[in-house]
This record gives C-alpha cells, structure tokens and sequence, in this order.
C-alpha cells in the first residue's frame, strides 16, 4: 500500500483551510458517522485497536488515556487539547492549525463523543497568532455550519469548542501547567496524582491530547484499525510529521509514515545537509532528546527504534547539525533555554538549568575548566527524576548527550580559550579558569 | 482532634516498611507524617502541616519500592507493602543534592540574617547539605523590599517554598503574595499597589524557612539564640492564642505562636503580635505612689496592709485581665472584710474576625472573663458591678481596691473613674497612668498580660496556662501574685506565700469548677475546664 498522507494532503492549496474545501474532499464525514451511528464504548476500542500513540512527546497510547476517564462523574468533563508547540525544533501542530484546521476539529468532535465531552479548549502557543486566527475562523464556520454547538451535525449532541491563546511560557505546554494556565493561575505543573482524566482543568475529568494525535481520528474512522497499524511499525503506527531544521537544504515539515528511516527523511526529503557539508549531530525528537552522533543516524524514526538508540522520538522536531557546529555553542544555546524557561517550582530544576547554562556559557567564553565536564554531568544527575514535570530532564538531557558524545569540542573550547565562534569575536581574549566563587 | 485519635480500635491501619523494618501506620497518612511517628524526622522545606501539600522543594525524596525515581514524603501516601528507604544511597544523594541545589544562589549572610539560629535552610544544610560549594559563578540578584508595613522580602534568600504564598490563600485568605518571574528569577512579591497587610501576615515570616520575609519589628533587634523564651498565652482577645515569648535582657523583644490545634494552630494574629510594644510605652505606669509621693516597692506593700488592716468593708473592681489565681486571692481578701462586694469592669469590644482557615479573633479584648465569672459568679460583671458602681456613688464604701489592668489606653472607663476618685480610700492596681488614677490614695503598678504567672480561661472554657515573661529576681515590682499574698499574710488569712500553681490548688479545693485541675496537668494545649484530667482524684492533684 503506498502511503497517502492525511494530516497535511492539501497543503499546497490556497484555500484548504476553509470549510468548503475541506468538506468537498470529503471532511466531517467521519465525524458524522461516530457522532450518530458510533457507541463511546466502541470509539475508544477502536483507537487502541488502532494503537494511535500519543503525538505530543511521551507517546502514550490515546485510547488507553480515554479509557481512564470516569465514565460516572457527575461533573462535566473537558476535553483541553494541547496546541501550545513550543519545543525546540517543533512545528507540526502549526500546520495542521494553519492549513488544515478542519482536520483538528473533527477528530476534536469524535474525541467528544467517545468521552462524553461536550466542552474543548484548545490551548493555543500564544506566538501562534496566525494559527489562532485560522483556528478561530474554522470554529466560527463550523458554528455557522451546524458542525459545532448545540446540535453538531445534526446528532443531537452539543460541543462547544474555545481557542485560548497562551502567553509564551514552553512550561504551559506540560499538561498540569497547561491546565492551571487554562484556569488563569500562574502555568506551572502540578502534582500528580490526581491525574487530568480523574481531577484535571477546574477539578473535573479531562482529557488532554496533541493536535496531531486528535488529527489521526477521522483516518483511523475511515480505514479502520487493522489498516492503519499497517501504516508503519506495529508498535507505534500511523502517519507522522516530521519537522526538519537546521542544516539541511530543504527544511520543513513532511507527513511520512511512523518508522521512516532518519537517513531517509534527512537526505531524500529534507534535501539532505547543506551546502555539500557533512553531518555532525542530529536531535531527533525536539531539543529535548538526546543527541544522535552522525554514525548513530541509521536509525528508524519511530518510538521504540529511537528508545532503543538511547533517545526519543518526542516531538518528532528533528535538527540536523552540520560539521561546521560546535557543540559547546549549540549547547549553550539549548541552556539558555531551559533556564528561561523553567517554571522555577521544583528546587533541582530551578537552580540546575541556571547552573548548567552558567557552567556552559562559561566554557564557551574561555574560562572552562576541565572538572567543569564532569560538573556538568553531575548536576544533571542530581536533576533527572527528582522534580515534578519532566522539564528538568529535557534540560539535562541534551546537556548529558552533549558532552558525552562530544566531548573533544568542548575539550577544545577549553584548552583553547573559548569556542572558535567566541575567539573569533574576541582575538585578543586570554582563556583561563574561573578563579571567583 | 486527638480524641478521636487515642482511640486506636476505629482506625484502619496499613502495614509497610521504613527502612527494612516492618511497620504500622493510620491509613491514609504520607510517607513523613508515618515516618516521624516512628521516629523518623524527614526534613522538609515548603511542607508545613496547616498548608496544602505544594510539593516543590524536593527535600523530603526518600526512596520507594513503587517508583523508579525518588517519591517525595510529603505527598505520597503509606499502602500496603510499601518498602521506603531514607537512608539508602538514593535517598541520601537526593537529600544532598537538593541542599547544594538550594545553596548554590543563596548568600552567605548568615550573620547579618535575623533567621540564623532558627533556619531550616541552616539546620538542613548541617546534617544534609555538602561541606563546601562547587558553584563558581556569579550568584544571582533578586530584589528586597518592602512588601507590606510590617514585612520585607530579602529575595536573595528566598526558596520559593511558597508557605507564604499558600498562606496569604488558605489561612488568611487575602491572597496578596505571588511568585514574580520564572526560574532562578523566581521571588516573592506583591501584585502593584496591593501590600501585604492583613491581620494575619506576621505568620508568614514565622513559616518562612529561611530569612527571606523579615518582619520590620524584630529587624536587627536580637540574635535569636540570645533569647529567652516563656510558653505564654496572649491576652489581647478571649481566644487566648498560645505564643512564646521571646526577650533579650529582660526585654520582649519578639512574640511568636506556639501551636496549639485546639486554639490558634500554629497562627496568632498581628494586634496581638506586636501588642507588646505597649509595655514600654510612655504611658507604663512603673512606679507606685501615695497620695501622689513616689513610694519605693516595699513601702508601697506597707501602705497597702495599712490601708486594707485600718479599713471596714472593702469595694473590690476587678477586670477581666486578672489571672484566676489573682481572682482567688481577691475573693480571699473580700472574704475577710464582712459587708465587702466584687464587681468588675470590661473593655468595649474590639472588632473580631474570621478568617477563611477557621482562624478567630474575638471581639472580646481580654483573656479572662470566663474566669472571673466562675469564680466571683456570672453577674460579676453585670448586675453586681452595676450594684457597686451604686454603692461607691451613694459612698457605702470608704476603701475601694480596683484593678486597672489591660493594654487599653480607655482603662476602666470614665465612669468608674468618678466612682473610684469620689471614694475616700481608693487603692489602684494600674497598668498606665491614666485618668482614672485621679485622686487615688495609693497607686500600685500592675503587671500586664505577657507579665502574669497564671491561669486564664479563654472563650471556649479552656484553662490555660500562662507564664510570665519575666525571669524570676528580675521584676521591676511586687506582682499582684506577691503582694497579694503579703497582704493576706498582714491580715491574718494566710500562714504562707505560695507559687502560682500554690494558690491554683486551693482554688481547685475551694471551686468545684476547677476541682480535679491542676497546673501541671495542663500540658501545653490547655484542657478544657468540663475535661478533667484522667487519673486525678478530686481532692487534688499532685505538683
């Protein structure tokens, strides 16, 4: 069977966001069908017959997530679905808001009927204005359109559907922050348990799902579940997007089958590295995985292949690192990051990211030392597992790898009195430990 | 609370194990409250037991047969066949690595910090923390400032526990503090324009664990190892919250909560914190005088006798700031003058609050209105002083001896100011100096609230205990306790001067109300006056 892409088919199309062309190539069909013909209990067997795996990073089968919703609760339950794409090298959901904003909300609607949802939020990254605007005018035609509101498609069921844009913190994309964010305190993670299917976003049942997972509901209505775990590996099947940047000729996003090789997607589709270069490193799954080395890169991009490779497939944000990077400065960069962007709750995280990005900072700007190397591992041993959210992993991760497995750049760096971008900016700097403190 | 807890049959228990030995807990509780009950202490920074569980410090990680990663103990809850470790070599580095984490920004002003000596980031860094710092950068700047009128944050010191944050939300529910910035950025603050300033916000510097909210009061004021403490019982209104007392040379210097679940928990509100300051007034009345002359403390004990041994029946005004043993060797004197009568006076009530953690402030400006009505009937305060204040107008009475106690600048009132100055022998036991001390014949300085060693009876009927913040040989004067007594012996009443809890067990001889108590007994929480202690026999109980 040859692969025919259903997240992004039409992309190209000036006006594929609207309703009308969605629905002339047969949008909301599917929809149609669950909302009348389909029981809740069904829905769900069918998604983790499908075994549709969670799209925004810790690749947690859907069906299963839906399952642990009471299905007895006297509250209301929410269905908030996380659009606040902020990862590193991300930007999946973004198309799919953008050029297929349709898509998102029919596999919103089949969601709702097989939780028993009749509230959405979707939580939007705040620096996404055009695809909040674009969002919004998809919900009003569906409004319009009898596809949302108070009789969606003529079943009788009601879904309202609400875009609530952020307001830029990468710690509101962790499904705890997103949800105290969404009630209007201060997004950060929250303990759990509870979890959000028991005791999620106003203390009600919630279900909270990527754009991209929710997008794969119509297809998997369409073709069943046995067809599409065909698509792909058995373990994590389905179409991806891959987002590919860096240094490639042809960045982008690219919808492929799950388990495509990285070789592949960097090379054939992405156009391979640039300016005839040869590769470095390539993250793989969003700034968050840890790095592969160029001869790690024979690897499949899909959940357990980039396990197994000591990584993850996360966001699927892949970037790709010429020869030309130092590694010191890239990490930097990545420090930089996560110290701006920890919510601050969590003693190991809140001090550990600014601690690494001081420690790295300083080796780029010639006055590392050599212990620092070890220093730097240390401290992200004494950060991974120790916090609330995962944030204080996603920083020492990168910060692990990193040195690791490149080692000699940052030996360099230090022997030489700073990376060669930095002794580039300053010839005249003399390097030497750091002597304060 | 703790009645239902001593009762072991009614609570389910779980069986797990902490640190290879196998234990018994009530279902339900966490990791640390299970631990400490066997002895185990589990430190902890943003944990505090009258807050919501926050979960952020990361100190209390101990190790879990369940989880992978470190649990925390605060929040994760004793089951069935859970094996915990806070010992082990996970556990350990976990603990280490949070105290250099927490050290690595934090400055190194422990001498200049009004905290150290009583900071858990001192405390914690000592057992668990490491011996010197591998962080050679530039540690970061946050901001200090006021937050309030009363409150300062030093940011450099926070740890963003957030117990003052959860605080202002859930005790005092005023809400006024927040967390501004991200990261290591993060501090507390306010929102614009919106200060600190509830009647609950001096707490907030007494939970902070570090040095980071300073209360403008106690800035400076004394290295807190220095002091002297006294477990005592605020008498600002009738809920009698418990405090310690904290004075440096003979001075207060600082009040704090003491924890009582059955009163304040660990609060106290900030009229009765800095209430203090009234001791040291201007106003403070420290010397007795007759007729006006100053009189040395032992001639103002002699005058007393005097005028009481000359005297025929005797009007006594007492108020509601008299300790109950006060109010027994008053009603002694009163016994022994035939044709005496008592009546008391009361303050005008004060504003009283609740707040949204049950947290009460009385109305009732006073500590003991409970007391005196046991002890010289329910209308010493009604019908029997509206009697007196007759009988010293028509001039029944030639000798009056009114206590004008309290740290209210009103006293007694006017009108038992007339009464008292139109009586011909009028003998004053006073606070400050005031009108009501008009034409006195003899004035004798009285102790206030924080001074007196006794017992008080709060708005619920709970006896408590109170100690004076005075070291013994240091009083400025005779307390009424004393002199008293004196005058009891110069009457003829009494063979021997005795200690407060002396002349508690002749009260509970005398009162059926207070039979079977004792100040020993006590204990720190108080026991209601329906409760008696267990195992005393009625006929008195043992010091």
């Amino acid at each position: 069977m040859t692969f025919r892409k259903i997240l992004t088919p039409h992309i190209a199309e000036d006006d594929c966001h609207t309703l009308n062309f969605y629905q002339s190539n047969g949008g909301y069909s599917q929809a149609k069908i669950s909302l009348k013909e389909q029981q809740p209990d069904d829905l769900i067997e069918l998604v983790k017959a499908a075994n549709l795996r969670g799209r925004g990073g810790a690749g947690f089968p859907t069906g299963v997530k839906w399952s642990f919703v009471p299905k007895s609760s006297d509250k209301p339950k929410y269905l908030v679905v996380n659009a606040d794409e902020s990862e590193p090298g991300t930007f999946k959901d973004r198309v799919i808001m953008e050029k297929n904003p349709h898509l998102l909300l029919e596999g919103i609607l089949i969601c709702c009927k097989a939780v028993n949802i009749q509230t959405a939020y979707i939580y939007i990254r705040g620096e996404f204005v055009f695809a909040a605007q674009r969002l919004q005018q998809a919900i009003d035609e569906a409004y319009d359109a009898g596809i949302l509101g108070n009789d969606c498609l003529g079943s009788g069921l009601s879904v309202d559907v609400t875009v609530h844009r952020g307001a830029g913190a990468y710690i509101c994309g962790e499904e705890t922050g997103m949800l105290t964010s969404l009630e209007g305190d201060r997004g950060q993670p929250k303990l759990k348990p509870p979890f959000p299917a028991i005791e999620g976003v106003f203390g009600c049942p919630t279900v909270v799902n990527n754009v991209e997972t929710l997008a794969n509901l119509p297809y998997i209505l369409e073709i069943g579940a046995e067809a599409y775990c065909a698509i792909g590996p058995e373990k994590s099947p389905g179409p991806k997007l891959f987002c590919v940047s860096g240094h490639v000729e042809n960045p982008g996003t690219f919808e492929l089958p799950m388990g495509i090789p990285l070789r592949t997607l960097i090379d054939e589709h992405a156009g391979g590295v640039w300016k005839g270069r040869k590769l470095k490193a390539v993250i793989p799954g969003g700034s968050s995985a840890h790095v592969l080395t160029a001869e790690e890169c024979d690897v499949a991009m899909d959940i357990e292949s980039l396990t197994a490779a000591g990584t993850m497939l996360g966001s699927a944000g892949v970037i790709v690192m010429d020869d030309s990077t130092c590694m010191v400065d890239a990490l930097v960069n990545l420090m930089r990051f996560y110290h701006h962007e920890s919510c601050g709750q969590c003693t190991p995280c809140r001090e550990g990211t600014g601690w690494l990005e001081k420690i790295v900072h300083r080796i780029a700007h010639g006055d590392g030392r050599m212990e620092d190397l070890e220093l730097v591992l240390d401290v992200c041993d004494r950060m991974v597992g120790k916090t609330i959210c995962a944030l204080a992993d996603a920083a020492a991760f990168p910060a692990q790898s990193f040195v690791t497995k490149f080692q000699d750049d940052f030996v360099a760096a230090i022997q030489n009195g700073g990376s060669p971008a930095w002794k580039k900016r300053h010839p005249s700097a003399v390097g030497g430990a750091a002597t304060h403190g | 609370m703790a009645d239902q807890q001593t009762n072991d049959d009614t609570v389910a228990m779980t069986r797990w194990q902490l640190n290879g030995q196998e234990v018994e807990s009530p279902t339900g509780m966490t990791i640390m409250e299970a631990a400490k009950e066997h002895g185990i202490e589990i430190p902890c920074f943003c944990y505090h037991p009258g807050l919501s569980i926050a979960g952020n410090c990361r100190i209390c990680m101990v190790e879990s047969n369940r989880s992978r990663k470190p649990v925390i103990s605060c929040s994760e809850k004793i089951a069935e066949g859970l094996e915990i470790e806070t010992e082990s070599e996970l556990a350990v580095s976990s603990r280490n690595s949070v105290m250099e984490f927490q050290l690595i920004n934090h400055p190194l002003d422990c001498p200049v910090c009004d905290k150290a000596g009583e900071c858990t980031l001192q405390d914690h860094s000592y057992k668990h923390g490491p011996d010197r710092s591998r962080f050679v950068e530039d540690k970061n700047i946050r901001h200090t400032k006021e937050l309030g009128p009363s409150i300062s944050i030093w940011g450099n010191r926070c740890i963003v526990c957030t117990r003052c944050i959860r605080f202002c939300d859930e005790i005092s529910g005023t809400s006024e503090l927040c967390i501004v910035e991200r990261g290591d950025r993060s501090v507390v603050d306010v929102f614009p324009e919106i200060p600190i300033d509830n009647q609950l916000a001096g707490n907030t510097v007494d939970i902070c664990p570090v040095g980071a909210l300073i209360s403008h009061d106690f800035k400076y004021e004394a290295r807190v190892w220095n002091m002297d403490r006294k477990d005592s019982v605020c008498g600002g209104c009738s809920r009698g919250c418990n405090v310690e007392v904290e004075t440096l040379d003979g001075f207060v210097k600082r009040l704090m909560p003491r924890e009582n679940l059955e009163v304040n928990d660990w609060w106290m509100c900030d009229e009765g914190r800095y209430g203090w300051r009234h001791l040291y007034a201007d106003d403070r009345l420290s010397q007795a005088t007759r007729d006006g002359a100053a009189l040395a403390d032992v001639s103002a004990t002699a005058a007393l006798e005097q005028l009481l041994c000359e005297s025929g029946p005797v009007a006594f005004l007492i108020d509601p700031y008299l300790t109950c043993e006060e109010m027994h060797l008053v009603q002694g004197l009163a016994a022994s003058r035939p044709g005496s009568s008592v009546g008391g006076w009361l303050p005008e009530d004060g504003n009283a609050a609740n707040f949204p953690s049950g947290f009460t402030i009385s109305a009732a400006k006073y500590p003991n209105r409970a007391g005196a009505e046991l002890i010289f009937g329910d209308q010493v305060f009604g019908d029997d002083a509206k009697e007196l204040q007759k009988s010293l107008v028509s001039s029944d009475f030639t000798t009056v001896v009114a206590f004008c106690g309290g740290h209210l600048s009103s006293g007694p009132g006017e009108s038992w100011a007339k009464s008292l100055s139109s009586t011909p022998t009028s003998i004053i036991f006073s606070v400050k100096n005031g009108p009501w001390l008009e034409g006195a014949s003899l004035v004798l300085p009285a102790t206030a609230p924080i001074e007196k060693d006794g017992t008080w009876i709060n708005e619920d009927g709970r006896l408590q205990r109170t100690r004076s913040c005075w070291s013994p040989g240091t009083e400025p004067f005779s307390v009424e306790l004393v002199r008293l007594q004196t005058l009891q012996n110069a009457l003829g009443i009494r063979g021997r001067s005795l200690s407060a809890a002396g002349i508690f067990r002749e009260l509970a001889a005398t009162h059926d109300s207070f039979a079977g108590h004792n100040h020993s007994d006590l204990g720190s929480p108080g026991l209601l006056l329906s409760q008696r202690p267990a195992g005393i026999a009625m006929d008195g109980g043992s010091e």
